[in-house]
């Protein structure tokens, strides 16, 4: 046991020192948090804003016009651009000009005053995701919107069940809270796979690995040996990450990090187990780099953590929950919105530790040590 | 520049990508696979989603209320007994938002009629979910609307009170999010992965100093850059044709416009790709910095090209900066042709944007490599 301990750092000793001296991968780790950090918090969001809308009003009266501006009060639109006709509207939403079109019927004022007032919109559903929420706003303001002044009485107080609305743990429904919150997890899951997937390929290509095969280690002290730095920097990098939303954008972590960072050891080593086992399989370099491209973009994709996983169909969810980034994004999340502690996150903690055992197994098996 | 000797490297190139069984495979299996990745992952739908119900009424209306809203499989209910159940269910992540029925519901639905005070329900949504829940809400708001118009009199007589409005989706009318992400794929694959494909196989070959021998052949550095780039051109011009057949005919997403159309200004805008890639490589000394390099300039353009967030959306002057990205010159054509059956016509700004830069940056990759070389 001794002796495994001290080929463990001897090892480990070595790969920090190589490591120190990689600049593509010391500025990597120290470039990408920022980018993603920016990235994730302040450039991107899913919430329509500026959304071009045309409308043709055909009625030109006091309620016609309340009702465009009732619209615009949502926040969600540019002024809305007045066309002539029906055609030409059709023409520009083709053109990708604008993504709504309102007509205002002839007789919409005589209309509303008797009850029953309809107006057609006609949306651009080529970005589902900004016509699902224009469309239901623009339908709200209409159910909402008060026609004669007995319908005020009822509607004004908006419908005859009143909705109090709250969200939890993100108040404003601010998106960059969502990724804010897996920050770490984008970073950890780039860093963890990418790394060691290229390690001992390389050794193997330059001809190092066979001396350390002659050395009086196992292959699974140089395995866990080569992994052991990495697991430091990726403390390093979640470290990292927390700090700079917080100083930055002032999200701090609701819940506990030392939560956290027990929670991220099972997903730190399980991804870094992936990256070893990739290595063993890969022959070249290209060839690791693209196998774990084939892990990299499922982590991803398919695990949550940039659309919700929730509602995607069957088979792609269940994929998703072979990957180690689903269930730390999960924890994540629970952790660093929710203030949940580590009772909650240990179904989890468990799975993670499961992945962990099971890529153990997969390199066990792969990696004998085996020349040239 | 000679064509015979160009012609020579060409065939020397597809010999040895052909012998390479795993490389062919890659070629092939990246981009497709991406394509079946990402092509049901975007949804607007909601569909049994977990949703708390804290019933203190317990009477006919509530129930009815509940029963609206697991119909038709939109939310599945879980009944909680208190709030404090309701609290540690949403912070479990048990249940997305919830619902809390007060007891007072029944007596204020009666007398709201006769212009009392109305009922008041109350919802809570899992705001560190921010997409699901703004999903989840548009919903809920319909449903409860629908349901408190059912269950109250309308005021006025029978008379609808607000504006009806009749909602109809140009285009893609069932707001299905594969088309979206289907079109916009090939924007991911061929600003990404192209990229990591081109910079890793010219920086292996570097590496494996098949380079340096070609170089004291009578070929010239330009021929030899050339030998290498058009075969991977032409692979993915290959690749662009096959997504979009796996596409029609594996997932039944066609473009409406003309695919002949979407094959040229793909094709064109592959050179993009091939000129970022070379100088990638270029700048690399080994294929694991050449990897960090492709992620670390790729991936802000992917997030901000319009892929999957709306470049409406983002900071003001954000919005000029990705205009210089081609990917998202390349992401809103290939939506157009596919969604709104776009023709030159619509979109000529965009293909001349595109045109220009891929050629000017093509040419600028292989004149500074050939002379690097």
């Amino acid at each position: 046991m001794r002796r495994f301990v001290s080929n463990l750092l001897a090892v480990a000793y070595k790969e920090a020192r190589v490591l120190r001296h990689d600049r593509a991968v010391m500025s990597s780790i120290l470039v990408q948090p920022i980018v993603m950090l920016f990235l994730f918090g302040w450039a991107i969001s899913n919430t329509p804003r500026n959304v071009p809308w045309l409308v043709l009003d055909r009625s030109e009266t006091a309620v016609s016009r309340r009702f465009v501006g009732d619209i615009q009060a949502t926040g969600y639109f540019q002024p809305p651009v007045r066309t002539a006709s029906y055609d030409d509207g059709r023409q520009r939403l083709r053109r990708g000009e604008a993504l709504a079109l309102l007509v205002v019927p002839e007789r919409f004022a005589r209309d509303a005053a008797q009850g029953g007032a309809r107006v057609q919109l006609l949306l651009d559903g080529s970005d589902p995701l900004t016509a699902a929420r224009v469309g239901a706003a623009i339908g709200r303001v209409g159910s909402l919107f008060a026609t004669d002044a007995r319908a005020v009485a009822v509607a004004a107080r908006g419908g005859p069940i009143a909705l109090r609305q709250r969200f939890r743990f993100n108040p404003t429904l601010h998106d960059g809270t969502f990724y804010l919150s897996v920050l770490g997890v984008i970073l950890l899951t780039n860093l963890c796979l990418s790394a060691s997937s290229l390690g001992l390929v390389g050794e193997r290509e330059s001809g190092t690995y066979e001396q350390m095969l002659a050395l009086p280690t196992t292959p699974l002290e140089i395995v866990l040996g080569k992994l052991l730095p990495h697991v430091v920097v990726s403390y390093g990098v979640l470290i990292l990450a927390t700090l700079l939303s917080g100083f930055v954008f002032g999200f701090w972590p609701a819940g506990n990090f030392v939560t956290l960072c027990v929670v991220a050891l099972p997903f730190i080593l399980a991804s870094l187990g992936i990256g070893v086992f990739v290595s063993a399989i890969a022959n070249t370099s290209a060839q690791a780099v693209f196998i774990s491209v084939f892990f990299i973009m499922p982590s991803f994709v398919l695990s949550g953590l940039m659309m919700p996983y929730e509602f995607m169909p069957h088979p792609v969810r269940e994929i998703g929950a072979v990957t180690p980034t689903r269930w730390f994004q999960i924890a994540s999340r629970q952790i660093v919105t929710r203030g949940a502690g580590f009772l909650d996150v240990l179904g989890p903690y468990l799975v993670l530790w499961g992945m962990f055992a099971v890529t153990v197994l997969a390199i066990r098996w792969r990696m004998k040590p085996r020349l040239g | 520049m000679s064509w015979r000797r160009l012609r020579t490297l060409v065939l020397r190139e597809i010999r040895a990508t052909l012998r390479d069984p795993f490389t062919a495979s890659i070629l092939v299996a990246v981009p497709l696979g991406t394509l079946l990745l990402f092509n049901s992952i975007l949804t607007t739908e909601v569909r049994h989603a977990a949703l708390g119900v804290c019933d203190a009424t317990a009477s006919p209306a509530s129930r009815r209320l509940v029963a609206e809203l697991r119909a038709q499989g939109t939310f599945d209910p879980v009944a909680l007994r208190t709030r404090t159940a309701l609290d540690e269910a949403l912070r479990r992540g048990r249940v997305r938002a919830a619902i809390v029925i007060p007891p007072d519901f029944d007596r204020r639905l009666a007398e709201v009629g006769r212009g009392g005070v109305r009922p008041e329900v109350q919802v809570i949504y899992d705001g560190g979910e921010a997409v699901l829940a703004a999903n989840i809400e548009g919903y809920l708001n319909a449903i409860v609307a629908r349901v408190g118009a059912v269950l109250v009199d309308a005021p006025g007589g029978g008379r609808r009170p607000g504006i009806e409005v009749t909602t109809r989706v140009l285009f893609n009318p069932t707001l299905d999010g594969q088309v979206f992400m289907v079109a916009g794929v090939y924007g991911f694959v061929f600003s990404f992965l192209t990229v990591l494909i081109t910079a890793v196989s010219v920086v292996g070959e570097r590496l494996a100093g098949t380079f340096d021998q070609l170089q004291v052949t009578p070929a010239t550095s330009v021929e030899i850059l050339l030998g290498k780039l058009l075969p991977l051109g032409a692979v993915f011009a290959f690749d662009v044709l096959l997504m979009a057949l796996v596409a029609g005919f594996g997932l039944g997403v066609w473009p409406r416009g003309s695919l002949v159309f979407f094959l040229g200004v793909s094709s064109v805008y592959v050179l993009v790709s091939l000129a970022i890639g070379l100088v990638i490589s270029a700048t690399s000394g080994t294929a694991s910095e050449a990897v960090q390099r492709s992620v670390l300039f790729s991936i802000p353009i992917i997030q901000l090209s319009g892929f999957l967030f709306p470049i409406r959306s983002m900071p003001g002057f954000l919005q000029w900066i990705v205009e210089a990205f081609p990917a998202t010159h390349y992401i809103r054509v290939s939506r157009a042709i596919y969604m709104r059956a776009a023709g030159p016509a619509d979109l000529w700004g965009d293909l001349l944007f595109i045109g220009v830069v891929g050629v000017l940056l093509f040419a600028l990759a292989v004149r500074t490599l050939g002379a690097r070389a």
